[in-house]
């Protein structure tokens, strides 16, 4: 074990990446453990999806290294890259393929025997209620479909750990929903899962813990609860000329006292973590 | 096993767009006999020239049959539809990858030159293509395969594969040994062009084919290239940014 702890999945050590002299992800270190539903937060250029590409080999780091459980991934290591699958941005499939095919050549990718290929494309088509559209090939999919295939792809090969790079871009409010409680019984079945979204209440809902990235850099890593915690739990709207305006109370009874004392239109909500995010970000902006 | 993997893909493309991958390998090569066999006729070597031609024309369908197959392919995978990621990701051995689409490509390119061999039967040259032949066109094909798979790494845009392909493939297609012999080339020239790989297959095919002794040395030319082709392949796979 050349790692962290005997539960730590992921461990990124001093991970940095740059393109040319733009530092995209810059000495990134994060310990993930074993079925840990893990988000990583930021805005647009925050590094998120370079660190996705790195710890699935798609990009090379400058500098650093990852260790799946305990052990260095490589491009070589294809004892590693077994327990590992990936939910990319884009939808990375061949366009001329029928969704039997694409599973299918997934399940060759991984040397999955026919049989257990056929019956688990059989049982996650269903379960996606794609089924029915099994020989239809890629281009003539929506875009919700390709997600949906993209995540039966993923799941096929029965991973250990699943590395979702905006899962739900895309889908409908209904389809998210439903890959919400995907997810969530995946990751109580010990699956280890580290997300990216531009959904901050997907964050919230499902991730253990979060990962604040700007700029290339670790800003913070908690709970949302500790993220929130650490804003204000209590969010007070107030309507501006300026524009809506937030600000944040650990008690009550503060919220109240300041209620009080405005005018206009204005509202008492709990914070979420999306209020933490545009505060962050915000800051980052001005 | 991941070449077995890389088969059944091409498997199934080849499949989904015979008629389509059919017509596209046979085309051009039957204009070149149609025009410079049949239209043009004249002799070379005291031979008819169609003699001369077929071996010539079987070697650079195969060539671009191979080539076409995995370089414009792989360059779609890899930048537009990004399926090449889901490799990348995967645990099959990339190396395995690469030979897979280099045995894929051969046999598109044998499937290419076989059809044109089949093709000129009935015009009764009594040329002959045996096992050694098909081997010839086998290693040739993997070649361009190979040169398939350099290139498609090398673009980085869609564009610049059909650039290479007009660089690169295109003058060899005219020079090497196909439609007209390289003795005829200036000295110096002529030795270059002379050890390019489509050279060396167009040479020991119409030497076969003629009933003639053939220098097996080309066929260490041709595995040369293909060791040096294969390393480059595997040095991009395992150590360059393929995304």
């Amino acid at each position: 074990m050349e790692g962290a702890g005997a539960d730590t999945r992921i461990e990124i050590r001093n991970l940095t990446k740059k393109f040319d002299n733009f530092t995209a992800v810059d000495s990134l270190n994060l310990t993930i453990e074993t079925g840990e539903f893990f988000g990583l937060l930021g805005p647009n250029g925050a590094g998120k999806t370079t660190t996705i590409g790195m710890l699935s080999t798609l990009l090379l780091p400058t500098a650093g290294e990852i260790y799946i459980d305990g052990e260095k991934l490589t491009r070589r290591r294809t004892d590693l890259k077994r327990k590992l699958s990936v939910i990319t941005q884009e939808y990375s499939m061949r366009q001329d393929m029928t969704m039997d095919e694409i599973m299918e050549y997934q399940g060759r990718l991984y040397n999955m025997p026919r049989k257990e290929i056929h019956a688990r494309t059989e049982e996650l088509l269903s379960f996606c209620g794609l089924l029915e559209f099994r020989k239809r090939t890629v281009r003539k999919l929506s875009g919700g479909m390709k997600r949906k295939l993209m995540v039966c792809r993923a799941l096929l090969t029965g991973p250990e750990i699943l590395l979702l790079d905006e899962p739900t871009a895309g889908m409908d409010a209904l389809s998210r929903r439903q890959m919400w409680n995907l997810l969530h019984k995946l990751n109580d079945q010990n699956l280890t899962i580290l997300l990216t979204t531009h959904y901050i209440e997907e964050a919230q809902s499902l991730c253990g813990r979060v990962a604040m990235m700007n700029g290339g850099r670790l800003e913070e890593v908690n709970t949302p609860a500790g993220f929130i915690e650490s804003l204000g739990a209590f969010a007070l709207d107030e309507m501006t000329p300026e524009g809506l305006k937030s600000r944040y109370f650990h008690r009550r009874e503060d919220a109240m006292a300041c209620l009080s004392e405005l005018h206009g239109q204005f509202a008492l909500r709990d914070t979420t973590l999306e209020d933490v995010f545009m505060e962050r970000s915000g800051k980052h902006l001005t | 096993m991941g070449i077995w993997t890389v088969l059944w893909e091409k498997w199934v493309e080849f499949r989904r767009d015979f008629y389509k991958i059919t017509m596209a390998a046979l085309i051009a090569p039957l204009m070149y006999l149609v025009v410079f066999g049949l239209g043009i006729q004249t002799t070379s070597h005291g031979e008819p020239y169609l003699n001369f031609l077929i071996p010539g024309v079987v070697a650079l369908t195969t060539m671009n049959g191979s080539f076409n197959a995995i370089a414009q392919n792989l360059n779609v995978q890899r930048l537009y539809e990004k399926a090449f990621d889901q490799v990348m990701i995967s645990p099959t051995p990339l190396w395995q990858f690469i030979v897979g689409q280099i045995v894929g490509g051969s046999l598109r390119g044998l499937y290419a030159g076989g059809m044109i061999i089949l093709l000129t039967l009935p015009i009764g040259t009594g040329l002959v293509f045996n096992g050694f032949s098909l081997l010839i066109m086998f290693l040739n094909g993997a070649v361009f395969s190979a040169v398939g798979v350099v290139a498609s790494f090398l673009a980085k845009n869609h564009a610049d594969v059909p650039r290479f392909s007009n660089y690169v493939i295109m003058p060899m297609a005219y020079l090497c040994n196909t439609f007209f012999s390289t003795e005829q080339m200036p000295h110096g020239i002529r030795e270059v062009i002379g050890l390019l790989p489509l050279s060396q297959s167009s040479g020991m095919l119409r030497s076969i084919a003629s009933g003639g002794p053939w220098n097996a040395a080309g066929i260490l030319i041709l595995l040369a290239y293909l060791a040096v082709l294969m390393g480059i392949s595997f040095w991009f796979i395992y150590k360059k940014q393929t995304i």
